[in-house]
């Protein structure tokens, strides 16, 4: 018997990165559209906690989008998160569905246009920061925090990183390193929430929708979390498309998604995306996050990590 | 002649048997040490705890350490404990809510330091006294179902408990209510006897959780094998130390608590009030998957548990 002791966020880290690599293969061989379609959109995007479920339902909107399209459209799940600008250009992507904080980057050192919005299945297409502990802790404040582990999701999730740097900051959180017994990243937003749940970090930081779609299967887990701060709501997906493709295209990939909802073909390949609808991108959303990232760079800036 | 040197002789055996026997009267201090039972997992604490109590007094006092690792159940435990208060031990160390519960029983002066106790404030016997400070832990057992939905579904879920230990009923009571909330049925083990092992040959089970009691973990590895035999995935909240083969485990820090309780101790013994020491209740777990038990059972663990553990043993 041979006893492997991996820490967790290594072990996440390389099952991650293996199973991206695998997910790439398998992405290249997909047979989304026919053979003599010249044209191809590759977008990339960012890897959830299960992202065998994430491959699937992408896999659905590529064959619909390549339909309607006359192009081939692929999906290549990026390997982690993060890194997504240095990815976008190594993957030679030509867009990217992004979460709200690399929606910023990617608008500001891409160049990249917002074009769609996924509405979930609870008519949501935004999300929020949570700031979590176990009702049992007895941690009710800021105050209580002192001294206790928190862990987060990933440097470049707005939910899982900046809310809540910005948020401590606010609530007179200088030095980190001081304040806080220990600090981590999960790597995914599911595993932020888990780690709490088990007692692993006392604090927690992560998304609602994350929390949602866990407790939908598990009521449990609502019952045993106080949330005790929530970001403002920000758009969760973002379908962004690189500016220099040909206008013309970007305008009729917008139209298809926008008119989804209204066929039944459509409404089928929606349900197995697990949306309702996809709306209309607002670039203006993603001034307030640069603003909430400045905050929080700055936090960065003095507790020094 | 042979009238006198047969009292005598009677005597002199008494004499030597005593100090045979008895604990070094010499020592400069004496720690009376029991566990609720010769469970892995507290004889772990019990080693690090020694550990530690040398680093801090090793080369400057000698410490005499008694252990008693009584069989699990209340006279025995209540045996001990009375043993040490006869000694006249300058502090008594518990591992475990039995053990600890028969010693503040006793209403003894002897300063008390435990460890190993499942949520101690919640205990029925409150572990509260001018002579008493320690650490225990807390696992969230909503937790251990969480994680068995993810392997198969669960209907029926067997809990193998003691209802002679306090914290074992406890535990029961947790994760029947938590079963209960989620139509899980609960199916119950009360170990009591070896005899009652043969509960678990028959009631049907989707997985067995075990409570942290420790008649259960002295005969863990009966109980691994007649759910082997029957293919039942087993979840444990102690550590799996003996290498028994828990499919799952979730877990306080094995070192953290003899830690502690080391320190408690150093600062009792150098004059510190048990009562002006904080108690402490361990929260953070480890989860610690056990990849060949996963195989010989015909499980396997989803991508999104693995990435959770702390530990793979593959």
């Amino acid at each position: 018997m041979n006893l492997v002791n991996l820490p967790a966020h290594n072990f996440t880290r390389r099952l991650i990165a293996c199973l991206g690599l695998f997910l790439i293969a398998l992405t290249a061989a997909m047979p989304v559209a026919a053979a003599d379609r010249t044209e191809k959109l590759l977008i990339g995007v960012e890897p959830e906690h299960n992202i065998f479920d994430q491959m699937e339902q992408y896999r659905y909107l590529a064959g619909y989008l390549s339909d309607q399209l006359g192009i081939t459209v692929q999906f290549t799940i990026m390997s982690r998160y993060g890194e997504v600008i240095k990815r976008f250009k190594t993957l030679k992507l030509d867009g990217a569905v992004l979460t709200a904080y690399t929606t910023a980057m990617g608008i500001k050192e891409l160049d990249l246009e917002p074009i769609a919005n996924p509405v979930n299945l609870n008519g949501e297409s935004t999300s929020q920061g949570y700031i979590f502990v176990r009702k049992d802790s007895g941690i009710r404040n800021v105050k209580d925090m002192q001294g206790k582990s928190i862990i987060f999701v990933d440097q470049a999730t707005m939910e899982g990183y900046l809310f809540p740097l910005a948020y401590l900051r606010r609530q007179g959180v200088t030095d980190f390193n001081k304040f806080f017994n220990r600090f981590s990243s999960s790597g995914s937003h599911a595993s932020a929430i888990f780690a709490v749940l088990d007692g692993r970090a006392d604090i927690g930081a992560a998304k609602n929708t994350a929390l949602n779609k866990l407790a939908l299967h598990d009521p449990s887990i609502q019952q045993e979390l106080n949330i005790l701060a929530q970001s403002p709501k920000v758009p969760e997906f973002t379908l962004c498309i690189k500016n220099d493709i040909d206008q013309n295209l970007q305008a009729r990939l917008a139209a298809v998604l926008f008119q989804m909802d209204k066929t039944s073909l459509g409404q089928k390949v929606l349900k197995k995306f697990k949306a309702l609808r996809f709306v209309k991108a607002n670039k203006a959303d993603f001034a307030r996050i640069e603003e909430m990232a400045r905050e929080a760079r700055s936090a960065i800036a003095e507790h020094g990590k | 002649m042979n009238t006198l040197s047969r009292p005598l002789l009677r005597i002199l055996v008494a004499v030597l048997f005593v100090l045979a026997t008895a604990p070094d009267l010499h020592a400069a201090k004496q720690i009376g040490v029991i566990m609720s039972g010769d469970v892995p997992y507290y004889g772990a604490m019990h080693e690090t705890f020694v550990a530690e109590l040398n680093k801090k007094f090793g080369k400057t006092e000698k410490i005499e350490i008694i252990l008693q690792k009584p069989f699990p159940d209340p006279i025995s435990w209540s045996n001990a404990a009375r043993k040490l208060i006869a000694f006249e031990v300058d502090l008594i160390v518990s591992y475990g809510s039995p053990a600890t519960q028969a010693v503040i029983y006793e209403k003894s002066s002897i300063p008390l330091v435990y460890a190993g106790l499942y949520e101690p404030d919640q205990a029925a016997g409150l572990i509260t006294g001018k002579n008493v400070t320690g650490c225990g832990f807390k696992v969230p057992l909503s937790s251990i179902i969480r994680y068995f939905k993810q392997l198969k579904p669960i209907n029926t879920l067997g809990v193998v408990f003691c209802s002679a230990e306090e914290d074992s009923v406890r535990q029961y009571k947790t994760i029947s209510a938590l079963a209960e909330q989620q139509n899980i049925t609960i199916k119950k083990i009360d170990i009591r006897s070896r005899a009652d092992l043969d509960k678990l040959k028959t009631d049907h089970m989707d997985a067995v959780f075990i409570t942290g009691g420790s008649l259960a973990h002295l005969w863990l590895n009966d109980i691994l094998a007649i759910l082997k035999r029957r293919q039942i995935p087993a979840a444990d909240i102690f550590p799996d130390n003996s290498a028994s083969g828990v499919l799952m485990t979730l877990h306080p820090p094995s070192t953290s608590p003899g830690q502690m309780a080391a320190e408690m101790a150093a600062q009792i013994l150098r004059g510190e009030k048990p009562g002006n020491i904080s108690a402490h209740v361990f929260r953070d777990t480890e989860l610690v998957v056990n990849l060949v038990e996963a195989r010989n059972l015909g499980l396997t663990f989803p991508v999104q548990l693995l990435v959770e553990a702390t530990k793979v043993i593959k």
